[in-house]
């Protein structure tokens, strides 16, 4: 089955709303994911969002050892430009990604001005699996009091992450794709704190 | 279903624009992000903001709600209804339970949302500052800058005048203790419902161009004073001459016949459920 972009995407879309309205909550995107060809160099779960939202009317950036190879086909799959990370309006973090170049990313992403606050990157980040990991404790709009995620490879983002939504409402939003076509968001609404044992105040560098 | 038009009317890179202002919408709660609001079908000041966001998120297993000032079946509604399912197909309720979206003019549901739901309103006006402050330079500076000693004065000045807020709708409220914002002519009766509300709630003006977004769980509070607290509209000792219900949003009308005043429901399905609910505890 091939991906139908009216109804597949707006399936997607609709699970990114949900995701983006309820963070830390889980959406699963693979039935989408299925329609797509086996890709090799990032998620199917990737594709799909950059399908979903990228046109020539904004622009992106990859961070991976297959930069060029991965901007290429989302190039030609939406016509969308590969830009600066300074400039970008959407930054994929594919999983071949060291530490270093994750923290790079996400310093250098664009959190918006206070006139235009919109003005700011989204990052979509690939992990293994958006349940394992370091447990975190969310809460902010979106969030019943209080919910608990575990998510993997906290070191390298989430000191960068909350040093650049420190002043809201300026600041990036997260979205989290994993190895099971699941996906987790973080805008930049949500407050992150560390669970018990295992604080993560030291990695806040 | 009308094969002339796209699914949902739009082309998808009209989809994809206000997808990714309503996806920041989220983000940033309150806030208004501009997008480019595409010419419609119906005429402007019509909700084509809501009819915008509608048609950006429907799908094929959707069920569609729309209701103006409390009634599924006014002209304005039930030509929506028809432009969406006529470029969707998608299945149209009048149970505020039964829909997936629900895009309404003036009002939230009596019916407390679920959080599967998702309430699109229709927005004329969406700034809030624009009364007393006509460039919308300033008033995003204004926004910017958290400075809203100018919607206050607002409010100050209506007591001054009036011995009362004397907001009839769409009385400011602060969203995430940031952002002011209008949230459309909702009477003031249904402000308190968009606090912690467990739905989104997603706010669209056409002729403005912007959307803007209260997620679920969000803190919602109408602008007040210590002394000059916030009313809501009261309908003391009054009921619903057709269901009974004193807890909900009544309009005053009057009989044509006798000239007296009486009251009935605003929110129209609403009021029928109830009619039917207590006809079946009635058999019993
Ligand atoms: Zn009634």
């Amino acid at each position: 089955m091939n991906l139908d972009v009216v109804h597949d995407i707006q399936t997607v879309y609709r699970k990114l709303v949900t995701a983006t309205s309820r963070p830390g909550n889980s959406v699963v995107l693979e039935r989408e994911a299925k329609t797509l060809d086996i890709q090799m160099e990032c998620l199917s779960s990737t594709i799909l969002l950059a399908r979903t939202v990228l046109d020539p009317e904004v622009t992106f950036k990859v961070i991976s050892k297959a930069e060029e190879a991965v901007s290429r086909m989302i190039n030609q799959l939406t016509y969308s430009k590969p830009v600066d990370l300074a400039e970008a309006d959407f930054i994929f973090i594919l999983q071949d990604a060291s530490d270093e170049q994750m923290k790079e990313a996400l310093n250098m992403a664009k959190v918006g001005n206070l006139l235009n606050p919109h003005e700011s990157a989204m990052i979509i980040l690939e992990v293994p699996d958006v349940t394992k990991g370091v447990s975190m404790i969310l809460s902010g709009p979106g969030i019943q009091e209080e919910s608990f995620i575990s998510l993997p490879n906290v070191s390298a983002w989430l000191g960068a992450r909350n040093e650049k939504n420190k002043e809201f409402p300026l600041g990036i939003d997260m979205y989290f794709v994993d190895q099971q076509d699941r996906l987790i968001a973080l805008p930049r609404t949500t407050q992150i704190k560390g669970n018990g044992g295992e604080i993560i105040w030291d990695m806040l560098q | 279903m009308n094969k002339t038009y796209n699914f949902a009317f739009f082309d998808e890179g009209s989809k994809r624009e206000i997808r990714r202002a309503t996806l920041k919408a989220i983000a940033i709660p309150g806030y208004q992000v501009p997008f480019a609001s595409r010419e419609m079908p119906i005429g402007r000041g019509w909700g084509t903001g809501g009819l915008q966001l509608t048609l950006s998120l429907i799908g094929k297993d959707d069920v569609l709600k729309v209701i103006d000032q409390g009634s599924d079946e006014s002209v304005n509604a039930v030509n929506i209804k028809k432009l969406v399912s006529d470029t969707t197909g998608v299945r149209t309720t009048d149970s505020t339970k039964g829909a997936s979206l629900i895009q309404s003019r003036h009002r939230v549901p009596e019916v407390p949302l679920q959080r599967d739901q998702i309430l699109i309103l229709q927005v004329p006006l969406p700034e809030p500052l624009r009364n007393f402050e006509p460039s919308e330079h300033e008033t995003k500076k204004l926004h910017a800058e958290r400075e809203y000693s100018g919607a206050w004065l607002m409010l100050f000045e209506q007591i001054m005048k009036y011995g009362i807020m004397a907001t009839d709708a769409d009385h400011p409220v602060m969203v995430h203790d940031r952002y002011v914002m209008a949230p459309s002519p909702i009477p003031r009766f249904d402000n308190s419902k968009l606090d912690n509300n467990e739905a989104l709630i997603l706010l669209g003006a056409g002729r403005e161009k912007k959307v803007y977004a209260i997620p679920p769980y969000t803190n919602i509070s109408s602008l007040a004073f210590d002394d000059y607290g916030f009313e809501i509209e009261s309908f003391a000792n009054h009921a619903c001459i057709l269901c009974g219900s004193n807890d909900v949003f009544l309009d005053e009308l009057v009989d044509e016949e006798s000239g007296e005043t009486y009251f009935q429901c605003n929110d129209t399905s609403n009021c029928l459920e109830m009619v039917n609910q207590k006809q079946s505890l009635g058999v019993k």
